[in-house]
């Protein structure tokens, strides 16, 4: 018999039963859309990877208490909340011995969750307050749009200056008032807005437009002495990158005290370590992913199985029939096992087009570029074409097998 | 000179093991049906009639013996080789019709055809004509379910005529109608078997086997009689 006659033969038995095969198909849709929507997400954050966590200038790292990422559990993080904070004083003596070695060596400490006023305007506690100095915007990627840097003497004589994100810029002057020189109120300390950052959009679906930055010295003084000081260092050229490394992780071991054999009690975050890192995270997600659809995926085989079975008993007569005008047992296996792959593969396509849709979803929450996991998409139909395989074979198996006697005795 | 017989049987036996007791349902069979015969195969229940039709239709196998079907020994075949000599000689009719009731007229009479591999226009066009032959021209996109009993037999007739099969084997095939549908029924068998159709009733109505031309009567798994017109 020609396989178009079995498909035609196939859709019309599982078309008998409308709601079973509906049920048995959202078995697998559940499980292949758990596993593209999760994919789909995944890819749309990676596309955005290099982008958002490229946030250091070129040619530049940063070294700091705590990595990028803590992974794990309790212990590993108070292992690094254990260690020492970087001190100005150690950030000045840093400093002060690789000069040579670096074209700009910057100071940064932030600490969100602030509230900022002026002229009757008061935000939410989101914004994020920054001491920095004049090197902070060349580190980070950030661009001066009206007024000015800071300067070394803000630095220096710790001035209550201040530049804003743009963010913060729409909330508090949001009639398009010139912001340089007005002063704004940040947890009770006045600063005067010197300059305007450029917008720069945002990182992981999170504003990096939404702060102030304020003179370094000032926030140890003013805000908060006992901070952790982040630095950030930008070699000379792209050749002296590995070099400027070297010198300053040796500069920061001497800083610290450190003996030949103690190790780092610092890290070092490049922008290669930052997406090392990511990609740790995200292979972890995926590999969960896979592992709970597959699961779902196995379960939802099992019901494919069973509804098969009962299907086969239920059509007994028919299979006698047929047998009785000479269906062979492979057309009788072919028609069984190809059910089964129909309600695997068309829970599959459902599971890829709401999986995608939800992935997109998140992806246009992060303000990112629709995405097509095609690998997972051909991994989802593989794995479903087995999946209807594997547990259409034994249903098929027996139907084809049956007694064409014992199947055609009236009941 | 005369063909071959279609049929050949010879010391046919089928046993069936109850428990410890075996059972013979049919004891050392010999029998022969030549092309165009119209034969009843009668006997109380128990007599083994249906393992006897069983047999002949290629939906079992014998236990010892030979069952020859245009030459070809039967009791040697594997299910694929049996479900082959079924689509290509057997046409069957069945006391409870055993047509598959989401389908129409005409898409139960074409079965077969499906199974031999005929393309669909001409499936189409030769199930019709089937159809017309016992009188259902009119009929044919009616489900089995929207029909009377002699007009399912006669369905199940024309399924069991598509293929041109070399025996029509009817089991009981006016069980469950009436008696003029009956005679209907039983005219139509008539007809076939002038037209050159070997044809073999099973049957335990005696008015039934009345219209055939040749009564074969079983009793306890033997022959019991073999009478022609």
């Amino acid at each position: 018999m020609k396989l178009r006659e079995t498909i035609i033969q196939a859709l019309s038995s599982l078309s008998v039963n409308r709601l079973r095969s509906l049920l048995t198909i959202m078995g697998v849709a559940v499980g292949v859309f758990s596993i593209i929507g999760v994919m789909t997400a995944l890819d749309a954050v990676d596309k955005s990877v290099e982008t958002g966590l490229t946030s250091l200038g070129a040619n530049t790292f940063q070294i700091q208490k705590f990595p990028a990422t803590v992974f794990g559990s309790g212990h590993s993080r108070n292992f690094y909340a254990n260690r020492k904070d970087i001190t100005y004083q150690q950030a000045l003596l840093f400093r002060k011995s690789i000069e040579k070695s670096a074209r700009t060596i910057g100071f940064i400490i932030t600490s969100m969750g602030n509230r900022a006023k002026y002229a009757g305007i008061d935000t939410n506690p989101d914004v994020t307050l920054t001491g920095g100095d004049e090197n902070f915007s060349a580190a980070n990627g950030y661009n001066v749009s009206a007024g000015r840097n800071l300067s070394e003497s803000d630095i220096r004589y710790a001035r209550n200056a201040a530049l804003i994100g743009s963010e913060l810029k729409e909330t508090l002057f949001p009639g398009g008032e010139n912001p340089v020189d007005k002063s704004i109120k940040v947890n009770g300390e006045v600063y005067t807005v010197i300059g305007v950052f450029e917008k720069k959009g945002a990182a992981f679906g999170q504003s990096q437009d939404n702060f102030l930055l304020i003179p370094i010295t000032r926030y140890l003084d003013h805000v908060n002495e006992k901070s952790s000081i982040a630095i950030t260092v930008e070699a000379l050229s792209r050749k002296d990158y590995p070099q400027a490394l070297d010198r300053a992780i040796g500069a920061m071991r001497i800083v610290r005290g450190l003996g030949v054999k103690d190790p780092n009690d610092f890290e070092i975050r490049t922008n290669e370590s930052l997406i090392d890192s990511f990609k740790d995270i995200k292979s972890a997600i995926s590999s969960g992913a896979f592992i709970i659809s597959f699961m779902s995926l196995l379960t939802a085989g099992v019901g494919i199985m069973n509804i098969m079975l009962v299907s086969v008993t239920e059509r007994t007569r028919e299979i006698g029939i047929r047998k009785s005008v000479g269906a062979p047992r492979r057309s009788i296996l072919r028609q069984f096992l190809l059910e089964a792959l129909f309600l695997s593969l068309v829970g599959g396509f459902i599971g890829i087009f709401v999986g995608i849709t939800a992935g997109n979803i998140v992806a246009l929450k992060f303000n990112l570029p629709p995405i097509f996991p095609w690998l997972w998409i051909a991994v989802s139909m593989i794995v479903c074409s087995g999946i209807g395989m594997a547990f259409g074979i034994f249903p098929a198996w027996k139907a084809a097998n049956l007694d064409p006697v014992e199947a055609l005795r009236p009941k | 000179m005369q063909e071959p017989p279609v049929i050949i049987m010879k010391e046919l036996c089928k046993f069936y093991e109850m428990g410890d007791q075996v059972v013979r349902a049919l004891d050392s069979i010999n029998l022969d049906f030549r092309k165009n015969d119209y034969a009843a195969i009668m006997g109380p229940s128990g007599s083994g009639k249906s393992t006897l039709m069983n047999i002949i239709g290629c939906l079992d196998t014998p236990t010892s013996g030979i069952y020859e079907l245009n030459g070809q020994n039967v009791a040697e075949m594997n299910d694929d080789e049996l479900a082959l000599a079924r689509n290509r000689e057997i046409g069957f009719v069945f006391q409870t019709f055993n047509l598959l009731p989401r389908l129409n007229c005409l898409r139960n009479v074409e079965l077969p055809l499906i199974y031999a591999g005929v393309p669909p226009e001409e499936r189409n066009e030769r199930a019709a004509e089937a159809l017309r032959k016992v009188g259902l021209g009119d009929r044919m996109t009616h489900k089995p379910s929207e029909l009377s009993g002699g007009q399912i037999q006669r369905v199940a007739i024309a399924r069991a005529l598509i293929n041109k099969p070399s025996i029509i084997l009817a089991d009981e095939p006016t069980g469950n109608l009436d008696t003029a549908t009956s005679h209907d029924i039983m005219n139509i068998f008539g007809t076939l078997s002038e037209v050159g159709n070997t044809i073999i009733l099973i049957t335990h109505e005696e008015d039934i086997a009345r219209y055939t031309k040749r009564i074969i009567r079983l009793r306890d798994g033997k022959i019991e009689s073999d009478s022609r017109k």
